[in-house]
């Protein structure tokens, strides 16, 4: 007797089609990698400021750079050759390297708009009294090196404006200078800073001014000269290439692991072709859904994609195994789809439900791994229920070594149940361990980037020897319109004033140093006077004076001068050298509304380095359209609350999986015996991972849905060879298994024999185990972290689950046993 | 043009200050070694800066205070209220009432100056030697330490500085500059002299 052919054609031109469309679709999706589609997607307004700066805000687009090598001397001019190039270039809005050339045409800009931007511009500036004074400030650094720069400008500002604001512009954290040029405090090398110009989150272009930046320096790499390069730009261009590479080689390592196992085990090439199919449908329908939903994948998304291998190539290998026909002629695709597809369709369902919870993330980057979970879980599932039976009706012929799996698993079947209380221990001390250590989760958000830790120190280095600060404390005062933000950015820096005065803080940038609001600037115009009222004031300020009235007519002449002067806004101001600088502290957005920043640098070694938020955010009391942000701070509250988040969702799926399986199994001694291996693996999990102090992180929880995904296959497969397969009357597939608990259990029919069952199931752990073993080794931290915990915890899901689980039904005493559970 | 001669200056002063020298060991190390031991101290300056191009010196006056290790301070009283202080390498200027804070070792032309007479006033021969190539002469009773600029781009704004002093006092410091200019500052001590003395703390 002969199972009727299953209907070939159909369902493998449908897949064929399906499998084209997938890859049109894929060619047309973009991948990337920044870190935003870890931040929420419907912030509140303090968040969409913080991902605003993440995006696009200056530190996104900052690139630190170090030249080490060579002499002080040959370090300092490697410096200025290569700020030069990366000037010419015209890739980047600012590069300073402490040289006052960088400056050149900045200085004459300042000098020109001083009586609009400088704010001792008042009418009591302009008495004798007052140009006394100013003059006498003005002059108090001449005859020292610092007063070089000032004596040729005496004559035509002899108030000192261009040195108050000068004055105002001066960090309180700078690098040290030697030779003219930054140079590092701890090491001894030359320090670069370039902004890009290309936005935060255009991977392409960042990756094209890196070059630049390789290119500019290839001359001075030839000297002996070495470059170091940090900053977020390289971090991206980094991610991205080696989560590429990354996933590429795991890919390859895990297809050859897999590939070789399934060889060996069915010593059939065409069988191990049949079993990639479901793995590759799955990958392709994962990104195509993501694609679709989310229109970009991002490249952790699809790292992850390369482990749907491990649960997919399952699929297959029960559907190749269990299918085979017995000598009798049983057995086939149609028993299969009769006894085990239920079985497979339910392990699929819970572990859908279990990554559906993370559909409703309100962070898009873990949304995506829930998408491209179930997705591509549900493509394998569906390649084998309909592809597979079309391509191998009898399942894999070849028998190399599952015969001896099969015997294998038995034996330690019947073993392994007497393990019980050692694993009830186990799960005892590791609760135990757990509740001790109360602060597991503790792995931050830094824990989610792939940047190697070597990168990280060099970052912090170079960081701390540019005084730049990778997170930073900001003032943002926002406003509907350009003018009202202004002014109340001046209000806050008035506020921010009493606190550099009383040492509180070091000091403030503001945009308001560059352009004023336009009523500052009116006001300041009208205190200018007149040419006569001028000459007299001047007059009776220079008597007796060392600088002679008759020396000032080029003051007199730009006073009069800037009096016809139109005020300076965000829109004139494009194309001066100070373009930039307000482009990086204030951020002006399509509806016309607009944010001012105000970096604030922290107070002197005292402070630790930190600047005191509380003292801040009083300091700005009354001022409502004024916060602090302290980015580092509300980076880690925002981890924490997805962290919250995550783990409901995780409690919610997890929770979703129990009940699926209890409407199942209908049976509460059932529903135990496949819970309970879960539960204790996932606990076991926990507790190595926690006895080696690993800090868990939002990847840990995400592998933990996928040991109990995989797990509850196992512990289900356990659960139907203990019921056997129901009174051996065909069942049609779409029958549930009767839930008939204590029905007697009985040899498999229709040669699904229980060994090839087992065999099946070590086949499809090792597979599983061997596969995220690969990712364990991972130099990839999330990755690695979803490795650890999967490999772990499915080995531990399909012994335990053999542990709590009857002997099969070939020794029926254990049965009672069982039931004392 | 009328100059004051920096140098008939500073021999009248010399010749008030200098008793009888006494023939020993007298080098930097040394002389930095006894102005060390003074852990703190306070003098009244006058200064006065000739510039190119103004008919008459421009002056300054107030007070100077250290306090090891690394304290220095400079309050200007006349003719306009301003000071600097620093203390490691925080620099904290004030002047009409506001303040702004900086790092002394990243602005040359202001920070070389402080250093020598803080590294001079403290007696910190490595900070000094940091910045400067060191030539003492004299002996105890007087003695003249001349320090040129170590840094290329300094050196190029700042011939040298000149620092006269008589047993752990320094007189004065005289600055002098490449294109010209140069100026001299008189000390007159405030605080309890002698090697351990607790003279008045900087405010």
């Amino acid at each position: 007797m002969t199972a009727p052919a299953p209907r070939r054609a159909l369902p493998l031109l449908l897949w064929l089609a399906l499998a084209l469309l997938a890859v049109w679709q894929i060619t047309r999706t973009s991948f990337n990698a920044d870190l935003g589609a870890f931040m929420p997607a419907a912030p509140d307004a303090r968040q969409r400021l913080l991902i605003e700066q993440i995006h696009s805000g200056a530190p996104a687009r900052t690139l630190l750079m170090g030249i080490e090598g060579g002499s002080a001397a040959a370090r300092a001019q490697a410096s200025r050759e290569l700020a030069a190039a990366l000037r010419a270039s015209g890739l980047f809005d600012q590069v300073h390297n402490g040289d006052q050339a960088g400056f050149a045409d900045f200085g004459p800009w300042l000098l020109e708009h001083r009586y609009l931007l400088s704010p001792a511009v008042t009418p009591q500036r302009f008495t004798p009294d007052g140009l006394r004074e100013a003059i006498a400030e003005a002059t108090s650094l001449l005859g020292t090196p610092a007063g070089q720069a000032i004596k040729p400008l005496l004559d035509r500002d002899p108030s000192g404006e261009t040195q108050r604001i000068a004055e105002s512009l001066i960090p309180a954290r700078a690098p040290r200078m030697e030779a003219g040029v930054w140079v590092g405090r701890q090491q001894p090398r030359a320090l670069l800073m370039a902004t890009l110009h290309a936005a935060g989150a255009d991977i392409d272009a960042q990756a094209a001014a890196l070059a630049a930046v390789h290119q500019a320096f290839a001359p001075m790499a030839a000297r002996g000269l070495v470059l170091q390069v940090s900053g977020a730009p390289v971090f991206a261009v980094d991610s991205r290439a080696r989560i590429e590479g990354e996933v590429h080689r795991l890919a390859i390592a895990g297809a050859l692991v897999v590939g070789t196992l399934l060889l060996l085990t069915f010593a059939s090439l065409p069988a191990m072709a049949v079993a990639a199919l479901p793995v590759a449908s799955g990958v392709l329908g994962g990104i195509v859904a993501v694609s679709l939903g989310f229109g970009s994948v991002h490249g952790m998304t699809l790292g992850f994609g390369t482990t749907l291998i491990g649960e997919s190539v399952d699929y297959a290998i029960y559907y190749l195994i269990q299918s085979r026909r017995d000598a009798q002629g049983g057995g086939g695709w149609q028993a299969w789809v009769r006894h085990s597809w239920p079985t497979v369709r339910l392990g699929l369902w819970t572990s859908v439900c279990g990554f559906a919870a993370l559909l409703f993330s309100g962070f898009p980057g873990l949304a995506q791994l829930g998408v491209f979970s179930v997705a591509g879980l549900v493509t394998a599932a569906l390649t084998t229920r309909w592809v597979l039976p079309a391509l191998m009706p009898d399942g894999a012929r070849g028998s190399g070594l599952n015969r001896h799996l099969g015997q294998a698993a038995r034996a330690a079947i019947t073993r392994l149940p007497r393990l019980r209380p050692l694993v009830l221990g186990l799960g005892a001390a590791a609760l135990l361990l757990l509740w001790q250590r109360g602060d597991l989760w503790h792995a931050d958000l830094a824990s989610l980037s792939p940047v190697p830790r070597a990168a990280l120190a060099l970052d912090e280095q170079l960081r701390a020897d540019l005084t730049a600060s990778d997170g930073g404390t900001l003032v943002v005062v926002q406003g509907p319109d350009v003018e009202t933000t202004l002014q109340r950015a001046e209000a806050a820096a008035t506020r921010l004033e009493t606190l550099v005065d009383s040492g509180r803080i070091g000091g403030f940038d503001s945009a308001t140093r560059f352009v004023p609001s336009l009523a500052t600037q009116r006001q300041r115009l009208a205190a200018l006077p007149d040419g006569a009222a001028l000459q007299s004031a001047l007059h009776q300020a220079t008597q007796g004076g060392p600088l002679p009235a008759a020396r000032l007519a080029p003051f007199v002449a730009d006073v009069e001068r800037a009096r016809q002067a139109q005020p300076l806004t965000p829109a004139t101001l494009q194309g001066s050298p100070a373009a930039p600088l307000v482009a990086a502290l204030l951020l002006r957005r399509p509806d016309g509304s607009a944010s001012a920043l105000l970096p604030v640098q922290p107070s002197g070694p005292a402070s630790g380095g930190a600047v005191d938020t509380a003292a801040v955010a009083a300091a700005l009391q009354g001022l409502p359209d004024a916060q602090v942000l302290d980015i580092g701070l509300e980076l880690r509250t925002l981890y924490s609350r997805y962290l919250q988040e995550a783990q409901w969702q995780a409690l919610l799926g997890a929770a979703g999986v129990v009940v699926l399986m209890a409407l199942w199994l209908r049976s509460g001694r059932r529903l135990l015996a496949v819970v309970q291996p879960l539960a204790l693996a996932v606990l076991l999990s926990i507790g190595v991972l926690a006895a080696f102090g690993v800090p868990l992180g939002i990847l840990h929880l995400v592998g933990l849905l996928l040991v109990v995904a995989v797990g509850s296959n196992y512990a289900l497969f356990f659960d139907m060879l203990r019921q056997g397969h129901g009174p051996g009357a065909p069942r049609s597939g779409r029958t549930r298994p009767a839930p008939r608990g204590g029905s007697s259990p009985v040899a498999a029919p229709h040669g699904l024999d229980s060994d090839d069952t087992l065999a099946s199931l070590l086949l499809a752990n090792l597979t599983t185990v061997a596969s995220f073993g690969i990712l364990a080794l991972s130099g990839i931290p999330v990755l690695a972290a979803i490795g650890q915990v999967v490999a772990l915890g499915a080995l531990l899901a399909l012994l335990l689950s053999a542990c709590f689980a009857a002997p099969p039904p070939a020794a029926p005493a254990a049965m009672t046993e069982n039931r004392a559970l | 043009m009328p100059r004051p001669d920096r140098r008939s200056l500073l021999l009248a002063l010399l010749a008030a200050a200098t008793g009888p020298a006494r023939a020993q060991a007298f080098d930097l190390p040394a002389l930095m070694q006894r102005l060390a031991r003074r852990k703190a101290g306070e003098a009244r300056f006058t200064e006065e800066r000739i510039v190119s191009g103004f008919d008459s010196p421009l002056t300054a006056s107030g007070v100077l205070s250290f306090a090891a290790p690394d304290r220095f301070a400079r309050h200007t009283l006349q003719p306009v209220k301003e000071s600097m202080e620093v203390q490691g390498r925080t620099l904290l200027l004030r002047r009409g009432g506001r303040t702004r804070q900086m790092e002394m070792d990243a602005l040359p032309e202001v920070g070389a100056l402080l250093e020598a007479m803080r590294a001079t006033l403290t007696g910190d021969l490595a900070l000094l030697r940091k910045h400067f190539a060191t030539e003492l002469s004299g002996d105890e009773g007087r003695w003249i330490l001349r320090l040129k600029p170590l840094d290329e781009r300094l050196a190029r704004q700042l011939l040298q500085i000149e620092l006269v002093g008589q047993a752990a006092d320094v007189r004065s410091i005289a600055m002098q500059l490449t294109g010209g200019d140069r100026s001299l500052m008189l000390l007159e001590p405030l605080g309890p002299l002698g090697p351990s003395g607790t003279a008045a703390t900087p405010r």
